[in-house]
C-alpha cells in the first residue's frame, strides 16, 4: 500500500512483463494529497479542532471520522519506509534502543522513525494527539501503542476484539459494542464534539460504498487473463486503507474499477501470456515488491487475488452503525480460526480458477504466519493444487535471502511444466 | 545412432557432471570441489568426461544445468535441483515417494507422486544446521575426516545430546564436550542425531511416505543414515552414488528435452 510514487525507482527500465495501470496517476494524486494534508496537520488541526490519531489498520475509523478526527496509519507509513529502502536504518535505531529483532518490523521501523524522524521518508509521521489500537489484527499493537502513548504522552484508546474460534457470539458482539460506546464517550471528551449519529451513518454508507467498489474491482480478476496482478492490488489498496469513508476514496475506486472493467472487456491481462494463476497469502514483501513478483510474471504466472488486500473488501455487518462496526471489526479474517482461513483460501482458489497458491511466511506477522503450514496442507489436500511457502519479511530486507527464494520459486513453477 | 546428453550440477561444495546415452545408460560421471568458480570447474569436468569417453562436444545433443551455479553455466536449459533430483531418483527408484537430499548448504525433502512428479517440497532456510556444511564444521572441530564419521559413530555407546540448532553454537557445544573428555564417537553420534532430527522434522512436514530415498553427499555418511532411519521409523534407500543423482536427473531432462 505505499504511495505508487515511492516505488517508481524500483521499476525495471527494460521490457515490462506486465501492463501498467493508467489509474496510477490518479492514485498518486489522491495519495499525494492525503500525505500533504497529514504532514501539514500541525497548521490546520488546532484551528479546525480536528485532532490527529495514529490508528492500527483494523481500527474503526468510521467512528473517528464522525468526530472529525484525521487518521494516520503507522503500518502504512512503515510500508512506505520499506518500499523506499529506509527500514533497515530505522529498525537499527529501534534495536539500538533495545527493541528485539524478533519484534514486528512495522513496529520497529515506526519506533525508529519516532526516535529519528530525520532518517524516515516523508520526514516521519506528524505527531499524534491520540492513539487508537484494535487488536483484531494482532497482539503486538497493544504494547507498541503503549510505547507510543508513553513517548508522546497522549491518550490511548484500545478496542479489544475477542478471537473467534467459530462464529461471532452475541456475547462477544455485546462486549465490543460496549467498548465502542465507551470509546465514543472518550472521543467526545477528547474532541469536545458530540457524537452525531447521522454523520456516523453517512461515514458507514461511504465506507460500505468504497468497500463494494474494491470488492467488485477484485472480482474482475476472476476473468482469464486476470486484469490485475498482486503488486497492482498492493499499490492500489492504499486509498481503501487510509481514505475509507471518504468521497475522495470513492472517486478514486470508481476510476480504477472502470479501467479494470475495460481491461476485461478487451481481454488484456496484467501479466503477458498468463498461463499460471496463483493466490497470494500474507502481507506483501514491500522491499522486493517488483523483483520478487517479477520472478513469477516473467514465467507467465499471475497472482489473481490475495487474502491480504482482500481484507479490506469484506462486507459490512448489518445492524445500527455501532452494531455493524462491532461485528465487522471483530470478524476480520486475522481474528479467526485456521479453519476459517483455510476455507477462505479454498474459496478463492475455486472462484478465481487458480492453479496454485503462494504463502509468505512473514517473520514479522505472527498471527498471519504461525498457522500457515496447517492451512497450506489442508488447502492442498482439499483443492489438489500445489502451495509454496516463502520465508521473508514484509518490511525488513535482512530477512530475505534472494537465492533460496529464487530456487523455491523456480522449483515451484517447474511443477506446472510437466518436466518430471 | 547413439546420442549423448549431459547433466551438470554446480552445488555449493561440489560440482558433478553426468554423461548418458539415448538408452539412458550412464556413460561416465565426475565430481570435484566447486572452489571459487563452479562454472569453470564444471566446464573442465565436462571436457574431461567427453575426452575419457572418446566423444566430442558436437556428440552431445543437449546439456541441462542445475544447482546453485546453474544460471552461470552455458547450458541449453537450467532447471532447479528439486525437479532434477526428483527426475534422477524416480529413474533409479521408481517406487520412491519421499526423497531426502542433504547437500553442502541445504537440505530438502521432496514428495513424489507415483509418476515421479513433484507433489510438494520443503527446504531449510537461512541456516546451515542439518546440512553437509554442519557436519564438516563439526568434523573439523573434532579433527576427523568426514568420510570417517560413519565408522567412528558405529562404536558410540552413549551419544551426547547436541541441543543447539545453530552451527556456530553447536560447534562450541562440541568443543566443551571435547574438554569434558567425552569420547569422540559419542560426540559424533550426537552430531549425526542432531542433523537427523532436524531433517526428520522437515520430512514430517511434507508427510512421510515410503519408499524413502536418501541422497546427496551426506547419504555417504552411515552415521546420519542410521540416525535418520531410526527417527523416521523406515529403512532408507541409498543409491551407490548419492552425490550425482541431481546431475543424473539433469542429464535425463536433457534427453527428454531433445525428444520434444
Amino acid at each position: 500500500m505505499p504511495n505508487a510514487q515511492s516505488t517508481k525507482h524500483n521499476e525495471p527500465a527494460k521490457k515490462r512483463n506486465y501492463r501498467p495501470l493508467v489509474s496510477t496517476k490518479a492514485l498518486q494524486k489522491t495519495m499525494g494529497r492525503y500525505y500533504a494534508i497529514t504532514n501539514y496537520h500541525r497548521y490546520w488541526g488546532k484551528p479546525l479542532r480536528r485532532p490527529l490519531a495514529w490508528v492500527t489498520s483494523g481500527a474503526p475509523v468510521e467512528l473517528l471520522r464522525a468526530f472529525k478526527i484525521h487518521s494516520a496509519y503507522p503500518e502504512q507509513y512503515a510500508a512506505i519506509y520499506s518500499a523506499r529502502q529506509a527500514t533497515v536504518s530505522l529498525c537499527e535505531v529501534a534495536e539500538t534502543a533495545g527493541y528485539s529483532q524478533d519484534l514486528c518490523s512495522y513496529a520497529r521501523s515506526n519506533i525508529g522513525g519516532v526516535l529519528r524522524p530525520d532518517l524516515a521518508p516523508l520526514g516521519g509521521m506528524p505527531k499524534p494527539d491520540l492513539l487508537v489500537a484494535c487488536n483484531n489484527i494482532c497482539g503486538t499493537v497493544l504494547k507498541w501503542y503503549e510505547v507510543l502513548a508513553r513517548h508522546f504522552n497522549v491518550p490511548l484508546l484500545v478496542l479489544d476484539t475477542p478471537f473467534l474460534t467459530g462464529e461471532l457470539t452475541p456475547q462477544a458482539k455485546e462486549y465490543v459494542l460496549e467498548q465502542l460506546n465507551a470509546m465514543a464517550v472518550d472521543l467526545e471528551k477528547i474532541t469536545g464534539r458530540k457524537l452525531n449519529q447521522q454523520s456516523l451513518a453517512e461515514q458507514m454508507r461511504r465506507s460500505a460504498e468504497i468497500t463494494s467498489l474494491w470488492k467488485e474491482t477484485r472480482q474482475y480478476c476472476q476473468a482469464s487473463p486476470s486484469p490485475l496482478n498482486a503488486p497492482d492490488l498492493f499499490i492500489h489498496m492504499a486509498p481503501i486503507v487510509v481514505l475509507r469513508g471518504s468521497q475522495e476514496g470513492i472517486n478514486y475506486y470508481r476510476k480504477l474499477e472502470a479501467e479494470v472493467k475495460e481491461r476485461v472487456k478487451l481481454g488484456q491481462g496484467a501479466v503477458n501470456n498468463e498461463r499460471i494463476r496463483l493466490v497470494w497469502d500474507n502481507i506483501a514483501i514491500w522491499p522486493q515488491l517488483f523483483s520478487f513478483y517479477k520472478l513469477f510474471a516473467e514465467k507467465g504466472a499471475c497472482f489473481v487475488t490475495d487474502t491480504y488486500s482482500g481484507g479490506w473488501a469484506a462486507d459490512h455487518a448489518p445492524g445500527t452503525p455501532m452494531e455493524s462496526l462491532a461485528a465487522t471489526y471483530t470478524e476480520v479474517f486475522l481474528n479467526r480460526s485456521p479453519e476459517y482461513r483455510a476455507n477462505q483460501l479454498i474459496n478463492l482458489i475455486r472462484d478465481y480458477k487458480a492453479n496454485g497458491f503462494v504463502m509468505h511466511s512473514n517473520r514479522s506477522c505472527k498471527p498471519y504466519s504461525l498457522v500457515q503450514e496447517v492451512i497450506r496442507r489442508k488447502v492442498m489436500r482439499e483443492t489438489g493444487v500445489p502451495g509454496l511457502m516463502i520465508e521473508a519479511d514484509m518490511a525488513d530486507p535482512r530477512a530475505y535471502a534472494e537465492e533460496p527464494v529464487r530456487n523455491r520459486v523456480q522449483a515451484f513453477l517447474e511443477t506446472f511444466d510437466d518436466l518430471t | 545412432m547413439q546420442t549423448y546428453f549431459v547433466g551438470v550440477d554446480i552445488g555449493s561444495l561440489t560440482v558433478k557432471v553426468v554423461l548418458i546415452n539415448n538408452h539412458l545408460e550412464i556413460i561416465g560421471q565426475m565430481k570435484t570441489r566447486a572452489g571459487y568458480s563452479g562454472r569453470d570447474v564444471a566446464n573442465r569436468l565436462k571436457e574431461q568426461l567427453l575426452i575419457e569417453s572418446g566423444l566430442k562436444e558436437q556428440d552431445v545433443c543437449a546439456t541441462v544445468a542445475t544447482g546453485y551455479g546453474r544460471v552461470t553455466f552455458p547450458a541449453d536449459r537450467e532447471v532447479s535441483e528439486i525437479t532434477c533430483q526428483a527426475k534422477g531418483i524416480h529413474h533409479l527408484f521408481p517406487t520412491a515417494r519421499t526423497v531426502i537430499d542433504i547437500g553442502g548448504q541445504d537440505s530438502k525433502v521432496i514428495k513424489l507422486l507415483s509418476n515421479g512428479k513433484v507433489a510438494d517440497f520443503a527446504m531449510n532456510d537461512k541456516c546451515a544446521a542439518g546440512t553437509g556444511r554442519f557436519l564438516e564444521v563439526m568434523a573439523s572441530a573434532l579433527e576427523v575426516e568426514w568420510q570417517e564419521i560413519g565408522e567412528i559413530v558405529s562404536s558410540s555407546k552413549n551419544p551426547t545430546q547436541i541441543s543447539s540448532f545453530c552451527t556456530v553454537f553447536a560447534e562450541s557445544e562440541v568443543i566443551s564436550q571435547v574438554s569434558a573428555g567425552t569420547p569422540k564417537s559419542d560426540i559424533l553420534a550426537g552430531v549425526c542425531d542432531s542433523v537427523a532430527s532436524r531433517v526428520a522434522s522437515m520430512t514430517r512436514k511434507t508427510g512421510i511416505e515410503p519408499d524413502i530415498v536418501f541422497t546427496g553427499g551426506v547419504a555417504h555418511n552411515q552415521g546420519v543414515v542410521n540416525a535418520l532411519a531410526k527417527q523416521l521409523g523406515y529403512p532408507l534407500l541409498v543409491s551407490r552414488e548419492p552425490v550425482i543423482t541431481a546431475a543424473l536427473g539433469a542429464a535425463l531432462l536433457a534427453h527428454e528435452m531433445n525428444k520434444v
